[in-house]
């Protein structure tokens, strides 16, 4: 590893080196109490910048792709139909991305860029995209009671997929490259190179910190066993359904849910724009075809569908990635408490339960 | 497949040709591509694919394709059913819209080369079907036998006449027809499209056979248990699935079904495949 050293005092100049060379830089910022978001970084603002803070619950997956997102723009004239692609390239950079968000970026890229089609929206605004991970070291600001990146192995310190790596070493800071984009900037003047006792200072904070996680839903593996291989109870399901009170929240702070809808609108007398607007599996309208037919009606077959295509070894495969980042937003906006880590719980809990059941009764 | 610079999502400006009644409610659609490269990129097609039709101001749905790509034109037959059905229901000739695609897996009709074809439909489920039956007709001497069981609820609902009536006099085709409820001048069949199976004559094959079954889902439970009770095995047996759909493509996530995403992976599967889903069809 090619570490490379910077004072704490300097490591905010990382945003102004970024801004220099174009970027557009988005980073998380503080607001009352518990609340952070991510805004664009501005003379303003950026006196205001930390780099520790609570991870804002609305996911950055929104810059690469958009909560409503226009894909085309058609005018009708004289009878004639133009159709016109509005596919967008900004230059981007997010500062301040926690490791489970940029295992969210990279499970996106894995499905929207691969298989037969790629989507070319996405693949735009990816495209440009600078991303400078900051490793959660501060266990009282950076960790929430909810986060479970060291159960979906996502975290705390994301392995690859950012250009540049930030963590807090105390005083100082190691930047460690991961993209000839982050090579780069490690070549300037700024960084100075590490050394092996930076080294152990970082596996020693790094062992501290994974002490620190409050939920350690460690049945990962197992709930994809059972899940893989149809085991979950239908009372399970009903269960986990019963609690779900059908808001959609859990999709909409999912940093790894893909789903969206598309919806054409009026926007002058001869002008329609057609758009994408991100959608939730755990709506009851998300199945519904035209005529009414709903192949999908109870509300526990929906969270059934939901944790099936996150938990399932067959889409794991196919994407490389799980569509779980254990960032813990699904817990904390669930009203049911049925978040990923308590479904993995539960899951494990009546599924073991019956095995063993079924192992006392011949 | 789409390259690097394809835009996935993009419509391409389809004319609309004419508009042929089939049955109520049910009209057919001829149309072409504007621009001619297209139209000859898109008919390299397969049978029981679909395509994404756009109605701008309204939106897109996913529509079968019932021509065979041995055919000439290029059609839809549709049900007005919702708002986006409804909308080219109410164009008229000559007036655009849009049109992206194929899409799907169709139907892989070389792997049932020397086969014989048995070809169950109820209803406007043939409009997936004929697309097959034209193609297997084209090619006839690359299959065995061919049979066409059809039923309709009334003989006012039975669709593509003309296709019917050529099928019924073609020596190469075994073509039975049955309604649900008769009517005047109705000489054929009443009853459901299973009961033809057990008609006198008819005699459907088991061994070296694949079964192509679509209609409303009611339907596809009965032909299936009998079709099994015949000795046909599951993976024999294919039909296409029908899901709301946005994009076509894989992306959008609403017709994804237990291991399957329909756009993609289907919308043809075998019946083993579908009891394996876990969704009602």
């Amino acid at each position: 590893m090619k570490a490379r050293i910077v004072d704490g005092t300097e490591v905010l100049k990382i945003v102004d080196l970024l801004r220099q060379q174009g970027y557009e830089v988005i980073a998380p910022f503080g607001g009352r109490g518990r609340d952070t978001s991510f805004d664009t970084v501005t003379a303003e603002n950026r006196p205001r910048m930390q780099l520790h803070l609570p991870n804002p619950y609305y996911p950055p997956k929104r810059f690469v792709l958009p909560h409503i997102e226009r894909l085309l723009k058609v005018r009708r004239r004289d009878g004639e139909l133009q159709i016109g692609p509005t596919v967008e390239e900004p230059k981007l950079a997010i500062f301040g991305l926690r490791s489970c968000d940029i295992a969210g970026i990279a499970h996106l890229d894995r499905f929207y860029l691969g298989r037969d089609y790629r989507d070319v929206y996405y693949e735009r605004r990816r495209k440009n995209l600078f991303l400078v991970n900051v490793v959660c070291t501060d266990a009282e600001r950076d960790l929430s009671d909810e986060c479970f990146c060291v159960c979906t192995d996502t975290g705390p310190a994301a392995r690859g997929h950012f250009d540049l790596q930030l963590m807090d070493l105390g005083r100082e800071f190691m930047a460690v490259a991961g993209s000839p984009a982050g090579e780069a900037m490690l070549a300037d003047r700024l960084f100075r190179p590490g050394t092996p006792a930076h080294l152990g200072q970082r596996r020693a904070i790094l062992g501290e910190v994974r002490k620190r996680f409050k939920t350690n839903t460690s049945w990962f593996p197992a709930t994809v066993r059972y899940v893989s291989q149809g085991k979950v109870l239908d009372k399970t399901w009903e269960e986990i359904g019963n609690r779900c009170l059908e808001c959609g929240g859990c999709t909409y702070v999912c940093p790894a849910c893909t789903c969206f809808t598309v919806t054409d609108r009026q926007v002058g007398p001869d002008e329609i724009e057609r758009v994408r607007i991100w959608d939730s599996c755990a709506l009851g309208g998300f199945t519904r075809m035209a005529g009414g037919h709903n192949p999908r009606r109870a509300v526990h077959d929906r969270r059934n569908r939901r944790f099936f295509r996150k938990l399932a070894h067959y889409f794991i495969q196919r994407e490389l990635s799980m569509a779980c980042v254990g960032c813990g937003r699904c817990v904390a906006v669930c009203h049911g408490d049925v978040g990923m880590p308590s479904v993995v719980e539960m899951i494990r809990r009546t599924t073991v339960e019956a095995d063993q059941t079924a192992v006392v009764q011949p | 497949m789409s390259t690097a610079t394809d835009n996935i999502y993009l419509p391409k400006v389809a004319v609309l040709d004419r508009v042929v009644d089939e049955i109520n409610e049910v009209k057919t659609f001829y149309w072409h591509f504007d621009d001619p490269e297209e139209q000859r990129k898109f008919r390299r097609f397969r049978p029981g694919q679909f395509a994404q039709v756009s109605l701008f101001g309204t939106g897109e749905f996913p529509a079968s394709l019932p021509p065979s790509p041995t055919e000439s034109e290029t059609f839809f037959t549709i049900r007005t059913v919702g708002s986006c059905t409804a909308a080219l229901h109410a164009m008229k000739p000559g007036e655009r819209f849009a049109v992206r695609g194929p899409y799907g897996n169709g139907f892989p009709m070389e792997d049932h080369f020397g086969k014989n074809l048995v070809f169950v439909a109820g209803g406007i489920g043939l409009i997936p079907l004929r697309s097959c039956i034209i193609y297997a007709l084209a090619h006839r001497e690359k299959f065995a036998r061919i049979q066409i069981f059809l039923g309709a609820r009334t003989p006012r609902d039975l669709m593509y006449r003309g296709n019917l009536h050529a099928w019924e006099r073609s020596a190469g085709v075994e073509c039975h027809l049955t309604v649900d409820r008769s009517a005047e001048g109705w000489t054929g069949n009443v009853g459901v499209v299973g009961s033809l199976f057990k008609k006198p004559g008819v005699q459907v094959p088991v061994d070296n056979t694949v079964a192509f079954v679509c209609g409303p889902p009611v339907m596809f439970r009965f032909v299936i248990k009998d079709l099994l009770a015949m000795g046909l095995p599951e993976r024999s047996i294919v039909s296409t699935l029908e899901r709301y759909m946005k994009c076509g493509v894989g992306k959008c996530g609403h017709c994804c079904i237990g291991v399957a995403y329909v756009c993609v992976d289907g919308p043809v599967f075998t019946y083993e495949q579908i009891k394996k889903l876990g969704e009602d069809i």
